[in-house]
């Protein structure tokens, strides 16, 4: 090997590809999560995980000995550079009011992986108090092939996939999907689970949680936002991929519809995005029409059409979706005036064959909430095939 | 008048003989934090330094022409007006100004943000001169942990955001500052992002450098909480509010009895708009 060769050989980065087991340091405590990144043809690749729900970082710029883990819809990065065959820096995004930074490290390799501890296992009920304020939330908490797992539950949905580990009587648990920054602590106090939960990097609300009873402790989904049933559901939009698509269309008269309220941001919205295929699958020969309204981020045509046609092809959507407005509850609230105290992505719109509203499901239990989950598959099931035999 | 590092050295010296590396890993974060925000304000086209209006939205403000409540350089007359949602109408139409969220209009940005009712828009302008933050040398020293004492009732109040954006605020609760012999009790307040969900603890203070190194109203500083329930003060992290970047900007009034009878040289600096 000549001189000049030698010293390119030494000065080349590790190769990154592989399982990293990486962490927010968070002054409230670490956040682990994991990355996984791989390369072929000299192209980069890599994805960020929790337990195994996985988003890809939209790419990866490795240079001298600086590694730039890009999210570019959150605009978000992770900066890192190499220590000895270790990944340091931080993680930023950027708000209204500026950036936001939190140490990162990664080690390669995966996180070990514990059993969840059989007391803390199931669901449990919790009150969060934030200042002089409480709401109310479930916990749920599972052992999964990656350990245990679990997720926070509120009125409108789950807070995604949280991984993390238990041990005894106490438990660590995070979700960081690039955007989200969620940390759940907590330990066993008799029978009373006490904990803190971190949101971002400067929220804490502290809960306490007992073992659910089956009584309800949430509000019902169905009870948030009503609808104007005087009139027939009226909505008119263009289509991600053209024209204009309106609720009076031929393909809508005297059918079943539901109009699927959601945005390619969030994540509540990717996990009921199956479920919703499913039905169309099932159903549409008997008469089921789905609509999604998507309100997405920039508000600019040819932006968030993108993102709704990559969403279609995420996930393999026959049914169209409508390019609505944006994604803050009001612009949405006044896109749909027969629609009072909108609250959340995705609200699910049943509409009988007459045009009227029959039923509003605000939020969706995603699969890692278990049994509210199929609870809520199986309404879904049990309200179409109610309204197709009307 | 004393200077405030000196006392902190004092009363925090069990802590920097116990945990060296945890200070030196904090004053990195903050150099990292200091290098983003640095960054952001140089690059980002919504960086406080390129406001150039910060406008009441009220029953409308007219923008482009010369006539206009904000003259924008080729612009066509457009009008901004606020009845529960924002939205600008123009030549073009009618389009939305979702609060928080940039929308081009030329080569200005436009945001909206505030309550329903007192809405604001700014208007940053690309070609606007940018300046660079400064800040004083970090002192580790200049750290403070400690609890956050809840209010005897809770209550909220309408105040200015760093950004210069009204929200309802709520009272948090006070900690306990040493100063000299004794200490000081800070009013921390829930301020909420309505970008992200999220709420910051803050702390809006003067000390004796305001007006003479540092912004002359003060400086926001925020909590950050800790695995323990404590809350980490460092004054390291002082900021200051977006009035000082640009005359743009409504500023913060001081908040009542947060003055601290002490030279706090840490945080960031002032450097007179030109």
């Amino acid at each position: 090997m000549t001189p000049l060769l030698l010293l390119a050989a030494l000065a080349a980065p590790p190769d990154l590809a592989g399982p990293w087991r990486a962490a927010l340091a968070l002054e409230g405590g670490s956040l682990p999560f994991t990355m996984v990144v791989e390369t072929s043809d000299g192209e980069v690749r890599g994805r960020l995980c929790n337990a195994d729900s996985c988003d890809g970082f939209s790419a990866i710029v490795s240079r001298g000995d600086s590694v730039i883990f890009e999210m570019a819809d959150y605009a978000a990065v992770i900066r890192a550079t190499w220590s000895g065959d270790s990944l340091v820096g931080s993680y930023s995004n950027v708000g209204n009011r500026g950036p936001r930074v939190i140490p990162f490290h990664a080690s390669r390799g995966n996180w070990p992986v514990a059993p969840t501890p059989a007391n803390l296992a199931g669901t449990w009920d919790a009150t969060f108090v934030s200042g002089a304020r409480t709401s109310p939330r479930v916990l749920v908490f599972q052992d999964a092939a990656n350990g245990m797992q679990g997720t926070i539950v509120s009125s409108t949905g789950d807070y995604g996939v949280f991984s993390g580990h238990g041990t005894a009587d106490s438990f660590t648990l995070a979700h960081f999907d690039g955007s989200f920054v969620y940390l759940v602590t907590g330990a066993l106090d008799g029978d009373t689970l006490r904990g803190v939960f971190h949101a971002g990097l400067r929220t804490r609300t502290p809960f306490t949680a007992v073992r659910s009873t089956g009584k309800p402790h949430l509000q019902e989904s169905t009870s948030l936002t009503v609808a104007d049933t005087t009139a027939p559901f009226a909505f008119s939009f263009p289509e991600a991929s053209g024209g204009l698509v309106s609720s009076t269309d031929p393909q809508f008269c005297n059918k079943v519809v539901l109009v699927d309220i959601f945005g390619t941001w969030c994540p509540t919205c990717h996990g009921a995005a199956p479920v919703l295929v499913q039905l169309w699958n099932d159903y549409h020969d008997r008469g089921l029409e789905i609509v999604g309204l998507a309100y997405e981020v920039s508000g600019d045509t040819a932006i968030d059409g993108a993102l709704v046609r990559r969403y279609r092809e995420k996930f393999a959507i026959p049914f169209p979706l409508l390019l609505a407005g944006v994604n803050l509850v009001e612009e949405t609230a006044a896109t749909l005036p027969q629609l009072r105290g909108f609250t959340s992505y995705p609200t699910s719109v049943f509409i009988g064959r007459d045009g009227r509203v029959r039923l509003v499901y605000a939020g969706f239990h995603g699969p890692v909430t278990g049994a509210m989950h199929e609870r809520q598959v199986r309404e879904y099931r049990s309200i179409i095939e109610r309204l197709l035999e009307e | 008048m004393m200077r405030f590092r000196k006392r902190f050295i004092t009363i925090f010296t069990t802590l920097l003989a116990a945990a060296p590396s945890f200070l030196l890993a904090q004053g990195t974060t903050v150099a990292a934090e200091r290098s983003a925000w640095t960054e952001w304000l140089a690059t980002a086209p919504t960086s406080p330094y390129l406001a150039v209006a910060q406008q009441p939205i009220g029953p409308g403000v007219t923008m482009g022409p010369d006539s206009a409540d904000v003259p924008l350089h080729g612009v066509e007359l457009h009008r901004v007006t606020a009845s529960g949602t924002v939205s600008l109408t123009g030549p073009t139409g009618r389009r939305a100004l979702p609060r928080g969220r940039a929308v081009r209009l030329g080569r200005y940005m436009l945001v909206a943000g505030g309550p329903a009712g007192r809405a604001v828009v700014t208007v940053f302008d690309s070609s606007h001169a940018r300046g660079a933050p400064a800040f004083y040398d970090i002192d580790p020293a200049a750290s403070y942990t400690g609890r956050l004492q809840p209010p005897d009732a809770p209550s909220t109040t309408r105040l200015l955001a760093p950004d210069g954006v009204e929200v309802e605020a709520a009272l948090a609760g006070t900690v306990a500052v040493p100063v000299a012999d004794s200490t000081i009790r800070l009013t921390v307040m829930r301020i909420p992002d309505p970008g992200s969900g999220e709420a910051t603890l803050e702390i809006y203070f003067r000390d004796a450098t305001s007006g003479q190194g540092s912004y002359p109203a003060g400086r926001f500083v925020e909590l950050v909480p800790q695995a323990d329930g404590r809350y980490r003060l460092d004054f390291n992290r002082a900021r200051n509010p977006f009035c000082a970047y640009s005359s743009a900007y409504a500023c913060p009034v001081p908040w009542r009895g947060n003055a601290l009878p002490v030279a706090l040289e840490v945080g960031e600096r002032y450097v007179p708009i030109k």
